[in-house]
């Protein structure tokens, strides 16, 4: 099968550091990707520069179609998570994946679910009343309102506990058996794949 | 099901009307502090009728131009610290919608209120009746194009200082503030006014796709 996404030679220069140089990896479908750096190594510039959130300097980010060409413009339904979850603290968790931006076209009870499948039992509490790694659990459950293509996880495992970090190596494992794929960020290897891409040699 | 632009424009304005109810500073602060500058008037200057009167259409124009930049750096900014931007950009659909959606909102947070508190104003400073309406057409042209330029000068002072916006955009609300005088000054003086309400029409209806494209480029230059 093709690959969904084909990086070739991405180079990238940010304040005259060389963040990296010369990668080049493929996205298949139901694969897992983790590219592992410590701080400041790029992971984060690496993921926005593959969404097109910042302007790729040198080298080439190709996506397939649905025709199985590749081209530059992105076709396939992506979800990207930051360090910053997006997660309004005025909304409650219901609302705030019913008014996401991924969240068209999601039946209530897929929402509902979806919160359920993450532990979250009170559905109508503020996201200001609930931890950090609850709201953490929240984006978690935007992961399952639709089947996106590929999903770009800033760090998943940062500030949750154990139980936590199965649930989501559960929850990893569960969407790639329906052919998604997942490029995550990290400062060591995790459970959830063996393809790692460290940044910190390249520096 | 696939997205269209209403039900992504209507998600939008739904969510932060909802989050705007929910803190009420974001609508009360510019009514009060619309009426708050409108009473000074009488207070500092004199309380004759005729001298107010005269006074009326700049010092309500002011204080609605001031008050509707009040909070304009919120527009965007809450949204590109916690990252729900990068998630409107990410999703294909288009971002003018985005910024449209943002823009009513903010107008009907802020310059909805201003409104009303004008027909207030209107009988602190002695505004005959008859330009009771051409004040509140101008108002609502007027404060809408401030909200599109607002949100130029919020795009551009993302992540800068608060202030910064505001000052970006009041050398721009001259035409503004001169056509809605103009017409609260004629309607005073039993003059016709419609002309410079049709010159305001006329500025939101360019401002509303020029303004809001440009706002989109100056996004996205924060993401470069």
């Amino acid at each position: 099968m093709l690959p969904k996404l084909k990086v070739s030679n991405l180079s990238c220069i940010r304040a005259d550091n060389q963040l990296f140089n010369n990668l080049n990896f493929e996205v298949h479908a139901g694969k897992n990707i983790e590219i592992i750096g410590s701080n400041g190594s790029g992971k984060t510039t690496l993921l926005r520069i593959l969404l097109g959130l910042i302007d790729i300097g040198e080298g080439e980010v190709k996506w397939l179609d649905k025709k199985g060409d590749y081209n530059n413009f992105r076709s396939i339904e992506c979800f990207y998570q930051g360090h910053s979850l997006g997660i309004k603290n005025l909304l409650s968790a219901q609302e705030n994946l019913r008014l996401s931006s991924y969240s068209f076209g999601v039946s209530q009870e897929k929402i509902f679910s979806s919160l359920n499948r993450v532990g979250i039992k009170n559905h109508a509490s503020f996201a200001s009343e609930l931890s950090v790694g609850q709201k953490k659990r929240i984006s978690i459950a935007r992961w399952l309102l639709k089947d996106f293509g590929i999903y770009f996880i800033d760090e998943p495992f940062s500030a949750l506990d154990d139980q936590a970090s199965s649930l989501i190596v559960e929850i990893i494992e569960e969407l790639n058996d329906h052919g998604a794929s997942f490029v995550i960020t990290g400062h060591r290897p995790s459970r959830v794949t063996s393809n790692q891409i460290s940044l910190d040699h390249e520096v | 099901m696939k997205s269209n632009i209403y039900n992504w424009f209507f998600l939008i304005l739904r969510r932060d009307l909802l989050m705007a109810s929910r803190r009420s500073s974001t609508y009360i602060t510019p009514l009060i502090f619309f009426l708050i500058v409108i009473s000074f008037f009488p207070i500092a200057l004199s309380p004759d009728q005729d001298f107010l009167r005269s006074l009326a259409p700049g010092v309500i124009w002011i204080a609605a131009l001031l008050s509707s930049l009040l909070a304009i750096e919120t527009i965007f900014s809450e949204d590109f610290r916690d990252g729900t931007l990068d998630e409107f950009f990410i999703s294909n659909d288009p971002s003018f919608v985005l910024v449209f959606a943002k823009v009513l909102c903010h107008w009907l947070v802020t310059g909805f209120p201003i409104l009303l508190a004008s027909i207030i104003s209107s009988l602190i400073l002695y505004l005959p009746l008859s330009s009771l309406l051409p004040m509140i057409c101008s108002l609502i042209l007027g404060t809408f194009f401030m909200s599109l330029l607002g949100a130029i000068g919020a795009a551009l002072s993302l992540g800068k200082s608060a202030i910064l916006s505001a000052i970006i955009v009041l050398p721009f609300s001259i035409p503004t503030l001169l056509m809605g005088t103009a017409a609260v000054s004629s309607a005073i003086d039993y003059q016709d006014y419609s002309g410079f309400l049709l010159i305001m029409g006329a500025m939101l209806a360019i401002g509303i796709p020029g303004l809001c494209l440009l706002t989109v480029e100056a996004i996205l230059i924060n993401y470069e």
